[in-house]
């Protein structure tokens, strides 16, 4: 594989459910070694697009394509470089932890014997306990190790966290990036679609938000913490006929405001500051917010 | 030294990291010879990507902050420092600027602006001299 070509490429994807265009005309790159955040909405999209990259569905038209490959033509050759947790685990029940350990480490031509000792200690997992005693916790830990010990070159994450305590879900984070990430960083990919975008804030290189099966934003985290940015201004009365155009979104509440902007927070910044206001701050958006904010965005487009 | 990360400073990730370890070389929050945190522990409790922290530890070394001592780890550099006077100054004014703009947005005035930066100046050097006399 040439190193530059990207790991996740999706070209015009589209997947309909009968009449539902559930991923319609989606396009994205995921270069190796990075981390790559997929958000959107309840019924965006996100997991059709993982599930055709996984060839658990087919596209209606488009490509997705992993590592240059096919997935449903070269399934095998991708799968066994892939490791995919989904939101939702499910094991057999009858089988303890390190059976079904075994069971997972019988598919692969590779298994982290260390890693593996290294995270059930970790997450205090007993061996011996069956997998229908196990919390849900418990489950998404035990379908991290299983994800993490053939050191996939791609980590594909569906909701992973979602309904986690928040203890598990840090531990959960630490472990992608530690037990995971570091062992070969420059090999090292994650795809990871979620809600919960404060907690892998840290982690995102790079990220597209999917809006009705179609990408509404692709940016690299800094530079969209960067473009993205919050105005908060106070003034002794509220001003009259302040032209904001260009601005995302204006919250006022008397004399205060509260102003979302897209790459012009300078020139708002100047034209608030002609109004010599009494108080006058600005940060950045986070992820979370760049996500919330992209819903006016869309409204704005249509 | 305690790092931290601030989102919505709409500064790069990594670029917190070296301005953070810069600050706690120049302030005594880390000395001449200290290892650095390695970069899977520090990744794994700031929860950051473990690359943010390679790239900062990268930076710091291409401006010879910091060594990397093969099989031991990073270290902060004795302070000679292997800029010229022009490219510290460069360096300088363009986080002297980032504050000339925050006072401006906070209508802080020149007396006003000044006045602070000497007092920034007096409680850093009483902080390095501290430091020194405990040693």
């Amino acid at each position: 594989m040439n190193t530059d070509s990207p790991v996740i490429e999706i070209q015009n994807l589209s997947r309909r459910y009968g009449k539902l265009d559930a991923v319609n005309g989606l396009t994205l790159n995921v270069r190796a070694g990075k981390c790559y955040g997929f958000f959107g909405r309840n019924g965006a999209g996100k997991t059709t697009t993982i599930k055709c990259l996984l060839n658990l569905l087919r596209p209606n038209s488009g490509t997705a394509r992993v590592f240059g490959l096919d997935p449903e033509k070269n399934e095998v050759a991708v799968k066994s470089r892939i490791a995919y947790v989904p939101d939702l685990v499910a094991f057999y029940p009858w089988m303890t932890v390190r059976g079904t350990l075994e069971y997972l480490a019988s598919f692969r031509k590779h298994w982290n014997n260390d890693i593996e000792a290294d995270l059930l200690r970790r997450f205090q997992l007993d061996p011996k306990q069956k997998a229908s005693h196990l919390s849900k916790g418990q489950r998404t830990q035990l379908a991290l190790i299983g994800a993490i010990c053939p050191e996939p070159e791609l980590l594909v994450l569906d909701e992973p966290t979602s309904g986690l305590d928040p203890i598990v879900r840090r531990e959960f984070i630490e472990t992608v990036i530690g037990a995971y990430q570091s062992g070969d960083p420059g090999r090292r990919t994650v795809f990871v679609s979620t809600h919960l975008i404060s907690e892998f804030e840290g982690l995102i290189d790079e990220f597209t938000i999917i809006e009705q099966g179609r990408e509404l934003l692709t940016m690299d985290a800094d530079a969209a913490r960067g473009r993205f940015r919050k105005i908060h201004a106070r003034f002794a009365q509220a001003p009259a006929q302040l032209d904001l155009s260009g601005a995302l979104n204006v919250k006022q509440n008397g004399r205060e405001m509260e102003i979302l902007t897209n790459g012009n927070s300078e020139q708002l910044l100047e034209k608030l500051k002609a109004r010599s206001p009494e108080e006058l701050r600005c940060e950045s958006l986070s992820l979370e917010e760049i996500f919330v904010a992209s819903d006016i965005m869309k409204r704005a487009k249509a | 030294m305690l790092l931290q990360i601030d989102f919505k400073s709409g500064k790069p990730v990594y670029l917190q990291l070296v301005d953070q370890i810069r600050y706690a070389a120049a302030s005594g929050g880390l000395r001449a010879g200290e290892p650095l945190p390695s970069i899977r522990p520090l990744a794994e409790e700031l929860r950051v990507n473990r690359n943010t922290v390679a790239k900062a530890y990268a930076e710091l070394e291409n401006q010879g902050v910091v060594e990397t001592v093969p099989g031991k780890g990073c270290f902060l550099k004795e302070s000679n420092s292997p800029f010229t006077k022009s490219a510290r100054q460069k360096i300088l004014t363009k986080e002297i600027d980032e504050a000339v703009v925050a006072a401006h947005h906070l209508q802080v005035d020149r007396d006003a602006f000044l006045a602070l930066v000497k007092e920034r100046l007096d409680s850093f050097e009483r902080k390095v001299k501290e430091k020194s006399d405990n040693d």
